[in-house]
């Protein structure tokens, strides 16, 4: 008696099958994120080799896109056509590729300087409206940034202590401003170099022992020694 | 704060002014904490006997190194009351600084004055009679002359006299507290430790300590025949050190040196990061307030009014250029906060107050930032400042969206500072997750601590080096100078260099610890 093959399981007028249009749904329900195989086997109990084939067919039709995780490239996200992946996947809008778009970042920053040094000069108060209008009127090249995207890039040049927040009092040289508006200003440290930020020199950073990567395994008599010491050789070498 | 290499450099400046002998004794006390004398006996090195003990204490006690003291037994107890002597590691350290005090001196009160502290500094402590034989060895300047400048320097008390030799202190429940150890509860919160009890039940009230008139006879009410003033009970001291006769005892009196190198670092913050004439309010704030510090180092000033800060002002040349709007100015800029320096002054009630620990922790924070940044690079230097501002937990994703940085560099940099203990790690196992989240922060006592044992580290370093080089150029300099020619001459100009830089390096060390340690 020959074995009745399994039929397979009717299509559905979009040309799908049942198994193709669960996964389908699974991952349109997962948005942006997307749905991994394994979470794909653990929601459905669809075989892995269904899955595999049902994920074929899938990209096949276009309805759905393969997305890799910037943290860990060996997972592979679906995501349906019409969803953007996830800032989790991509890494944020300063990701490009997987990779931090760090020349954009520096070059957007030493723009920002650039901006506060001219207001500081016409004496005018920066506020992240003023930065943006900069950006929003001179910045055509098509890539326009977000409001989001500049604080972002100015909360960076404030923790490279390049640019400080103030408050605004509405006091004297706040007046133009709201009380409590958070304002910029470049904090004229010295050493700080135009958007590159610099920390103030400290005595102890002045020391060869304060940026030595082995004073934890110096003793005065061990064979790391201040005697010995090829960073002291270096410093001391008149 | 005592750390490990805070010992190790405290014994090293024993040994290069005492010996090595005396050090044993000192590095005793320092790692066990109080001992009788007995005690120190058994533990230091076996060719130490109990006499030598004995007189290596009296050395220790006469350069203000070392206190004695006693606990009193519980009550109806039998036993008899046993001396202890206690290491005074900050007396031991103000060594390294008489530079410092002596500057301080005669920048107030000349160069008559200096002689007078440079000699209870290298002395540690003198007599009026021994301060006039000293002076007549010297460059005699009368004995009038060191009496006004011993009286000079009593009223601004920089001198004191000597505390009492060996005061008892009352049975507390828990006993004479551990000097080190218990780290856990050191790291989040400074208990009053033994040291500090000893110090205050010392200490005469200030009537004694700084007084107007003072005789130099014998039969002087003053003399130093009572100085257990603070419990009242007196034995005969162990250990003798109230020198020949019973006439007042006078020594430097570190407190107050300390205090006006406080004020100076805290003037030269605000110039620095605001401007001079900001300096200068700053200035005549600490000026009108001094007189009303209590403690050895207030977190903050006492409220001096708009009007006693302008008289102030008016009192010196560069004061006298600036408008009373001017000072106004300065006040509202010395009030002002941003992300880059917290307010200096605290505005009530018509007056102003000087926040001494936030002019101080804008300082120690750019000195843990630059250390940070050389060491670790620019991204942990951001990321560090930071988890600084935030002050809390944070994860490792969250750190690198905020300090814009690679993500998958991120942890690699976190992690490197978390070995050198700049940061505090957490794991969080999240069920469902293979890999725990790890969160991150800055515990800045933890840091502090860190770095002041590295700052230890390193001038003992200096030290060492410093010592080493000029061992091995030892017979050049012997050599007289101009007789130097060719490649010795620029031999000894190099190790010249060498030992300038050496010693110049070390000096701004220490400013570095005393804003973690004294300020």
């Amino acid at each position: 008696m020959s074995k009745r093959k399994r039929p397979e399981p009717k299509s559905s007028s979009s040309g799908i099958n049942e198994d193709e249009k669960n996964i389908l749904g699974l991952i349109r329900s997962k948005q942006g994120k997307g749905a991994t195989t394994s979470e794909m086997r653990s929601a459905t109990s669809i075989q892995q080799s269904l899955i595999t084939k049902a994920i074929t067919s899938l990209k096949k039709s276009k309805l759905i896109k393969e997305v890799p995780n910037m943290n860990n490239k060996g997972i592979k996200h679906f995501l349906a056509v019409e969803f953007e992946p996830c800032k989790e996947l991509t890494g944020g809008d300063w990701y490009i590729d997987g990779a931090l778009d760090v020349s954009k970042i520096e070059g957007l920053k030493e723009i920002c300087v650039k901006i506060l040094e001219r207001c500081e000069r016409a004496k005018k108060v920066v506020t992240l409206d003023v930065v943006y209008k900069y950006f929003d009127k001179d910045g055509g090249d098509g890539d326009q940034l977000s409001r989001e995207q500049i604080r972002e890039i100015l909360k960076n040049l404030v923790l490279d202590n390049v640019v400080m927040e103030v408050k605004s009092n509405g006091l004297s040289g706040f007046s133009a401003t709201r009380i409590g508006e958070i304002c910029y200003k470049l904090t004229g440290k010295k050493g700080c170099g135009g958007g590159g930020g610099e920390a103030r020199d400290g005595a102890f950073a002045l020391v060869p022992c304060g940026v030595c990567p082995h004073i934890g395994i110096c003793t005065p008599d061990g064979l790391i020694s201040p005697m010995t010491c090829v960073y002291f050789q270096k410093w001391l070498d008149f | 704060m005592t750390t490990e290499f805070g010992i190790v450099y405290a014994g090293h400046i024993i040994t290069s002014h005492f010996g090595s002998v005396v050090s044993k004794v000192c590095d005793c006390l320092l790692r066990r904490g109080p001992l009788s004398s007995r005690e120190i006996s058994r533990l230091a090195e076996s060719d130490i006997n109990h006499n030598k003990v004995k007189d290596i204490l009296s050395l220790l006690i006469q350069h203000n190194c070392v206190q004695a003291f006693s606990v009193e037994p519980p009550d109806g107890s039998e036993s008899k009351a046993t001396v202890q002597y206690i290491a005074l590691f900050n007396s031991i350290l103000h060594r390294e600084r008489y530079s410092k005090f002596s500057k301080v001196v005669k920048e107030e009160l000349g160069p008559e004055c200096v002689d007078v502290l440079d000699g209870l500094l290298s002395n540690g402590r003198l007599t009026l009679e021994q301060m006039i034989d000293r002076d007549r060895d010297r460059d005699s300047k009368g004995s009038e002359v060191i009496k006004d400048s011993l009286e000079k320097l009593v009223a601004a008390r920089f001198v004191e006299r000597v505390p009492s030799p060996e005061p008892v202190l009352g049975n507390k429940e828990e006993g004479p507290a551990k000097k080190r150890g218990g780290k856990a509860s050191k790291i989040f919160k400074e208990p009053e430790t033994l040291e500090e009890r000893v110090l205050e039940a010392a200490t005469p009230v200030d009537a004694i300590r700084f007084p107007f008139i003072f005789e130099q006879d014998s039969s002087s009410t003053l003399a130093d025949e009572d100085s257990n003033i603070s419990e009242g009970k007196r034995k005969q001291p162990e250990v003798d050190s109230s020198g020949p006769s019973n006439e007042v005892i006078w020594r430097p009196n570190f407190e107050e040196l300390i205090r006006r190198l406080r004020h100076k670092a805290c003037v030269e913050i605000v110039k620095e990061r605001r401007d001079e004439g900001c300096a200068n309010v700053l200035k005549a704030m600490l000026e009108v307030g001094r007189s009303q510090e209590k403690k050895a180092k207030p977190d903050k000033s006492v409220p001096v009014s708009m009007g006693s800060i302008y008289e102030e002002l008016i009192k010196t040349e560069a004061g006298r250029e600036m408008t009373q709007e001017r000072v106004e100015a300065c006040l509202e800029q010395l009030s002002a906060t941003s992300s880059y320096l917290p307010a200096f002054v605290i505005e009530s009630d018509d007056s102003y107050i000087v926040d001494f620990k936030s002019i101080i922790s804008v300082a120690q924070k750019d000195e843990m930032e630059s250390v940070v940044m050389r060491r670790y690079g620019k991204e942990a230097f951001r990321m560090f400042r930071y988890l600084s501002q935030e002050d809390r937990f944070v994860e490792t994703d969250k750190i690198a969206d905020a300090a814009l940085t690679e993500k998958k560099d991120t942890p690699q940099i976190l992690l490197k500072m978390w070995k050198d203990g700049y940061l505090h790690m957490q794991k969080l196992a999240v069920t469902g997750v293979y890999m725990p989240f790890l969160l991150w922060k800055v515990n800045k006592l933890i840091v502090s601590r860190q770095m002041l044992d590295e700052m230890y580290h390193a001038s003992l370093n200096l030290s060492l080096r410093l010592t080493h080089e000029k061992g091995s150029e030892k017979e050049l300099l012997l050599l007289p100078m101009e007789k130097l020619e060719g490649a010795l001459k620029e031999r000894r100009n190099k190790y010249r260099a060498k030992s300038v830089l050496l010693a110049s390096t070390k000096f701004k060390l220490d400013d570095a610890i005393m804003l973690f340690h004294d300020f």
